[in-house]
């Protein structure tokens, strides 16, 4: 089995490890880059947990291996939040709109929301509900990740909308 | 459920690619956007022992037109075909059916070439090669071959593609403008394998079909051709067309099974019904432009 | 998150009057922000496979390919080479810890089950063998070069395989698991059946489950010496774990610790181990060293237990105006190879007429063991009762021609009508299914819709309205060994803040929330001055945890008391240090004030400091700190009850179901938190909708797993679950706080609920046989009028009335076991006479008893006596066989019939008790 070493950026901090061909980058990234929000819930692609940001777009870190990762600019649910401690708007919004329960699915939901929203992305809502068909959560019925949708859906378009849960 | 040992390459021409896999004699698989691959290694239902990964071979990516048609990069992710203008302004009921691929995620990192190198019967992208009458570039050392999409597949995740081959391009003739687009596709949840799904084109020339390409997904072991319906549609003007006779006779070509989704039966019924529906949409769109 | 109103109930310390009530107060009844949602949302959790120990080493599985089998040779010896591992072990390396793989109840299993495979495979992906290695992948690696040798035998997969199939188990005379009821309808109940001028005959087929938690199950295990060990395991209950582990494992209970601080979703499946997480256990103890299990989702749709498999009669008989005459059920339930219990699932009897005025029913239920993963709970584990009831009352009103809400109003029973006794001598008191059918109708035009229903047919469009009701037990305490009362210890520190630890556990529900809020009102503290401890069974003290919706209900109860007694202290103090009476004073916003005397006045804070630091300044007697603990006990029962309305379209050209509306009109009384409380119905009616529409276990003839990713057992996504509309009923219950439990509701009123809906949009082309999931291909069949299904699958729709029970109970099975007849007989009275000590080994766990018995002749008199009381009884001996009867009030009046055996000093034998079955009884001379 071969071994390669690769450099790669992970929130922010640059990384250099040695890595095994087969290990996943969701493997890599929780076992030895530390970042266990990195969720893997099916390992094989459909759930969404585990769902991390690389070079700008929402990917199953299940189905990549690290070895793939070499030269790339990974966020993990770890990089969202500033360092001080604010929520990144997306986590503010889905605490607000009680988009979770036990929290597994999560760091994958909130990524996938954060690489959709933000910086002069204008997402409908039904792209963002399409994105979000990716993701499986067992506990909440999606009310609270629909209404999360909705506002930041709005806060991006600029219009607003008539906030809190139910 | 983590995958049997390997060694990975990640070459970066095309000859030397296919030199790894003609050493490997079997050995190699071909790593594309890995998103299906991925879950196969991980299940060990897929045991290479070397895996060669494409990414950075930098000639096998991107979208370009050439003499009337269009050659699409097999390793052109399937994000950036759904983004590419030169697709959507050329080929839109590819890009309808790109959209259709899997979850955003996974088109993020999926490629063109790795969906229509792997034939699984129920996904879109083989039957949109076969529907429009693609031609699929392959390379090894021994050479280059073209082979039409209707004869690159031969039994489910079966083509004719020997193991030291690599797909290099996929090249679509050229579909006149204002051609008629056809796509349906039928599946529990977004993302889920298609229990029923077609794609096709209409060429239009002085109000009468010029060319049809259609072709089902998910009705056979393979992407299947609707032949008798495009001979049909063939020359007949837009007004004539009797959307419910064309997708009897479309029916005629597909061999679907039962499954966990749907009875072959149910498939039959219901592929008749959104063949004829979508027909009709299609012509009622065409009439009203 | 809207900030709560500080002022309203700024008195919230004061003393209630009479029962203390939750009510709504500045935090009690508001939507406030989730405590645990920082951690999860920044990716900060801390869940079982987060945790990494210095020398932890991993475990992978041996699982069986075939169903059923001989074990003829296992060869470990090519594993055992692979660089990285450490060791394999087998069943054999196990035996001698001789674990007892009890159930929830505590009670030990009907068959040998063993963590690993005992000689014998006896479903797909069972455990063999049990490799430790440096990785998961390496231990992957070396559990593929396992060779394990079988001699294969034809499985029982199906319920139907298992009536006429050989004994999943060695030694069994069928595979009858669990049963109770009568064999065949009596009489009397036959005649009203037949008699009346309605009869349904109604059957449902339930799809088998898996609870699919996005967390699957795992374990991480350190043995610290020889007398301690931690577990980090994911579970509903790290108390009930460490009681599980100790009784089952025979270890003294103080060396154990188990640790669960954030588990993603339990759904029933992580009630307590079962055999993966057991055997690792084991392993450690034996190998050492920390090990670590995390079952991939592979694993998981194959081998962790799941749930439901079912098929129901239940006939229903009516008169011409829909009033209820009389019900039968006959129920089956696939138990699988090694349920975590043997279960026939009495609770859909108990409950399936309790919300309906219905004069009688009678039924039969069995439960079966098949070459398929055991049988585990999953929310609402008796659900089919509002299923089958619910569908079969729209079934009735089709066929007798009144409005299906009409035929509800004409029987379900009201406020009014209580207290009264449901057909099974359930008491009721205060359920509401009426009061909510009539809210729920409130917010929702069943007039305008039955116009635009008309009116979308005659465009070929086939919408529908389903509504069901029903009632579910919540909080339940008291009756089962398990299902006791919750714990709250809460204290005051010396800063001010508030500290309380929970015998509560979270697997999303929010209980560090919602007994926050409870806290900080009653304390009169801010919310985010009080921090919830829970998930570590070292701290609080037992409960069960997330089993049985009780969480809200009973905690919540626990944590008033406890609040309230600690405010008595703070007030009793702060009046002391400030010089006036315990009325006066009043807390507000982390002041302590005198009423009438604005100058008076101390930070909250300062008082608390007090109480730990400066004995001198306390009153007389005054105990140091500000400390206090209450386990509640509540009402053996609360009821939650339900109406829920949802709305169809039905494709008729493909068969697809589309929810256009859903209406919940919920009674979980008093709500500590809105939002918690609609997460949990919405939770519950997402998986509804799953059962009705997508999920399903599938196994082939061979018994093998058809669904075993993610691909092939379907969740519903997002664009399958509606948004829900909620109406909140509010009925205070007797408990303490008033709450009613939500959190399986959902799961069991959903399934009706829709089901009604598309059965009435389809009603044009008949009634839609209810076999779930309801797939395109089923749906389609009824529509075209023809069926559509596979071809190539075996049609398994068949009425169990057409397939009699062939498997006669044996006799053998009925009687006591015969004591062997010396050659010589001694008397009776030597033999018998005497004091004995005996256990009854109950589904509610066993009870231990005396028996006293004196023969006359042929006659037996004597007394059994518990710490429940004596009583007594005459009956008949035989020899040495013993025959009496016992009636008995609790928990209802049955017959209680004993036969029993004496060999020399050892008695044992059988209780019949009524509809729960027959139970062992074993003893020994006093």
């Amino acid at each position: 089995m071969s071994k390669h070493t690769i450099e790669l950026t992970i929130n922010g901090l640059r990384h250099t490890a040695d890595v095994e061909a087969r290990v996943s980058l969701s493997d890599f990234l929780r076992e030895d880059a530390g970042y266990t929000g990195v969720h893997v819930g099916c390992d094989h692609g459909v759930c969404g947990a585990c769902t991390v940001i690389v070079d700008g777009k929402a990917v199953r870190s299940c189905l990549m291996l690290a070895v793939q990762a070499h030269g790339a600019d990974i966020t993990t649910v770890e990089g969202l939040a500033e360092p001080g401690g604010a929520l990144h708007p997306v986590q503010e919004t889905m605490a607000q709109e009680y988009g979770l329960q036990c929290g597994f699915c999560t760091p994958g939901i909130v990524m996938t929301m954060a690489a959709l929203t933000g910086e002069g992305k204008r997402p409908t809502e039904e792209q963002l509900i399409d994105a979000m068909s990716g993701h499986l959560c067992r506990c909440t019925g999606y009310q609270g990740i629909r209404r999360a949708v909705r506002k930041l859906v709005a806060a991006d378009t600029g219009e607003t909308v008539d906030g809190g849960a139910a | 459920m983590k995958p049997a040992p390997f060694d990975y390459v990640a070459p970066s021409s095309i000859e030397e690619a296919c030199a790894v896999l003609a050493e490997a004699h079997g050995g190699a698989t071909v790593l594309a956007g890995g998103q299906t691959l991925m879950p196969l290694l991980n299940l060990r239902m897929s045991q290479p022992f070397i895996l060669v990964d494409l990414a950075n071979i930098a000639e096998l990516k991107g979208v370009t037109r050439v003499d009337g048609g269009i050659r699409i990069g097999p390793m052109t992710r399937q994000c950036d075909a759904i983004d590419n203008k030169v697709l959507a302004h050329d080929l839109p009921v590819l890009v309808q059916a790109l959209r259709h691929v899997g979850h955003h995620h996974t088109r993020n990192r999926g490629t063109v070439g790795g969906s229509i190198a792997l034939g699984e019967p129920a996904a879109e992208l083989p039957a949109a090669a076969v529907a429009l009458k693609a031609t699929i570039e392959v390379r090894s050392v021994r050479g280059t071959r073209q082979v039409p999409a209707a004869e690159f597949y031969i039994g489910p995740y079966m083509t004719v593609l020997e193991p030291d081959e690599l797909v290099t391009g996929i090249r679509f003739p050229e579909w006149s403008l204002g051609h008629v687009t056809l796509f349906c596709e039928l599946a529990q949840r977004p993302g889920d394998f298609a229990l029923v799904g077609l794609v096709g084109a209409l060429a239009i020339d002085s109000g009468k079909v010029a060319r049809a390409g259609l072709a089902w997904f998910a009705m056979g072991p393979t992407p299947m051709r609707a032949k008798t319906a495009e001979q049909l549609l063939s020359g007949q003007s837009l007004a004539e067309i009797d959307p419910q006779a064309v997708a009897e006779s479309a029916i005629a070509d597909t061999a679907p099974f039962d499954d966990a989704q749907a009875s072959a039966d149910y498939r039959r019924t219901v592929g008749t019904r959104l063949f004829a529906r979508t027909l009709r949409e299609a012509l009622n769109v065409t009439e009203a432009a | 998150m809207n900030a709560p109103d500080r002022r309203a109930g700024a008195n919230a310390g004061a003393e209630p009057a009479g029962r203390p009530h939750a009510g709504s107060g500045r935090y009690i009844g508001q939507r406030v922000r989730r405590k645990e949602d920082a951690r999860l949302l920044t990716g900060r959790g801390q869940f079982v496979d987060d945790i990494a120990l210095p020398g932890m080493l991993h475990v992978a599985f041996v699982r069986s390919p075939i169903a059923r089998g001989r074990i003829l040779g296992i060869d470990l010896d090519v594993a055992r080479d692979v660089p990285g591992v450490h060791a394999i072990y087998t069943q054999q390396d196990l035996a001698h810890f001789n674990v007892d793989m009890l159930s929830f109840y505590l009670v030990s299993p009907e068959v040998e089950t063993t963590p690993l495979a005992n000689g014998r495979v006896a479903y797909v992906g069972e455990p063999v063998a049990l490799v430790i290695a440096d990785s998961r992948p390496i231990a992957e690696d070396a559990a593929s070069l396992v060779v394990v040798d079988y001699a294969e035998e034809d499985p029982v997969v199906t319920i139907d395989d298992a009536r006429s199939g050989p004994p999943v188990h060695p030694g069994c005379d069928d595979n009858i698991a669990a049963e109770m009821g009568e064999q065949e309808i009596d009489e009397d109940l036959q005649a009203l059946l037949e008699g009346a001028p309605h009869l349904i005959r109604h059957r449902v087929v339930h799809q088998r489950i898996s609870q699919s938690p996005m967390e699957t199950r795992g374990v991480v295990v350190s043995r610290e010496g020889a007398e301690e060990l931690t577990l980090y395991i994911t579970c509903q209950s790290p108390h009930l774990v460490a009681r599980w582990v100790s009784l089952a494992l025979g270890l003294p209970p103080g060396a154990i610790r188990v640790i669960a601080k954030d588990v993603g979703g339990g759904f029933g499946l992580k009630n307590h181990p079962w055999k993966e997480e057991t055997a690792v256990i084991l392993a450690a103890l034996m190998f050492n060293r920390p090990l670590k299990w995390i079952e991939d989702r592979y694993e998981n749709l194959i081998a962790a237990n799941q749930a439901r498999e079912q098929e129901m009669v239940l006939q229903v008989a009516l008169d011409d105006d829909g009033r209820l005459l009389a019900s039968h059920g006959d129920y089956s339930v696939n138990n699988g190879a090694f349920p975590q219990l043997s279960e026939c699932n009495i609770a859909v009897h108990m409950f399936v007429w309790a919300a309906y005025r219905m004069p009688r029913y009678g039924f039969l239920t069995r439960g079966w063991y098949s070459n398929t993963i055991g049988y585990a709970a999953y929310r609402g584990p008796w659900a089919m009762e509002s299923l089958i009831r619910e569908t079969a009352l729209d079934v009735a009103a089709r066929r007798i021609g009144i409005d299906p809400i009409e035929l509800r109003r004409r029987n379900l029973v009201t406020l009014q009508d209580q207290p009264t006794t449901s057909c099974m001598d359930l008491p009721l008191e205060d359920i509401t299914p009426a009061e909510c059918l009539e809210k729920l109708l409130a917010a929702f035009d069943v007039a305008a819709f039955r116009r635009e229903q008309a009116a979308a047919r005659k465009e070929g469009r086939y919408l529908g309205l389903g509504i069901a009701t029903y009632i579910e037990p919540t909080g339940a305490a008291g009756a089962i060994t398990t299902m006791t009362g919750e714990l709250a210890q809460v204290r005051i520190e010396p800063t001010g803040k508030v500290t309380a630890t929970m015998s509560t556990h979270s697997q999303g529900h929010g209980t560090a929330t919602t007994m926050a809020q409870i806290f900080a009102d009653r304390l009169g503290v801010p919310y985010e001055d009080v921090t919830v401890f829970e998930g570590d069974s070292s701290r609080g003290g037992f409960s069960p945890g997330a089993a049985g919706s009780r969480q809200g209900v009973i905690a919540g109860g626990a944590a008033i008391m406890a609040a309230d007694l600690l405010a008595a202290k703070f007030r009793q103090l702060a009046a002391h240090l400030l010089d006036t009476s315990v009325d006066a004073i009043v807390i507000d916003e982390g002041m302590v004030r005198v009423d009438g005397a604005p100058d008076k006045c101390r930070p909250f804070a300062d008082i608390a400091c007090i109480a730990y630091g400066e004995p001198d300044r306390l009153p007389p007697g005054f105990e140091a700190g500000l400390e206090a603990q209450y386990r509640y006990q509540p009402p053996p029962m609360t009821f939650s009850s339900a109406a829920n309305a949802c709305v169809v379209e039905v494709d008729a050209d493909t068969g697809f179901v589309r929810i256009l509306r859903w209406i919940s009109s919920e009674d979980c009384g008093n709500v500590i938190n809105p939002a918690v409380v609609e997460g949990q119905i919405a939770g519950g009616l997402a998986q509804a909708i799953g059962m009705v529409l997508l999920e399903e276990v599938r196994f082939d003839a061979r018994g093998n797993p058809l669904a075993a990713t993610y691909k092939d057992y379907h969740l519903p996504a997002i664009a399958d679950i509606p948004e829900f509309e909620f109406v909140h009923a509010g009925t205070a219950s007797q408990s303490v706080g008033g709450m009613r439990g939500c959190g399986e509701g959902g799961a069991i009123i959903g399934a009706p609920t829709l089901v009604n809906a598309i059965a009435d949009a389809l009603a044009p082309f008949g009634e839609v046989p209810v076999d779930l999931p309801l797939t395109p291909t089923k749906l389609l069949s009824l529509i075209e009028g023809r069926d559509l299904s596979a071809k190539t699958v075996d049609d398994q729709h068949h009425f169990i009335a057409d397939h009699p029970v062939t498997v006669p109970v044996s006799a053998a099975a009925e009687s006591a076991p015969q004591a062997p007849q010396p050659a010589a007989a001694p008397t009776a009275e030597a033999l018998v006479d005497g004091d004995w000590k005996m256990v009854l080994s109950t589904p509610m766990g066993p009870q231990e008893m005396t028996g006293h018995f004196e023969t006359r002749g042929q006659a037996l008199a004597g007394y059994l006596s518990s710490p429940e009381g004596q009583m007594d009884f005459t009956g008949s001996v035989d020899g040495a066989n013993l025959k009496f009867d016992l009636k008995v009030d609790k928990p209802m009046k049955i017959t209680l019939k004993y036969t029993l055996a004496v060999t020399g000093d050892k008695i044992a034998g059988k209780c019949k008790m009524g509809i729960f079955g027959s139970a062992k009884v074993t003893g020994q001379r006093a």
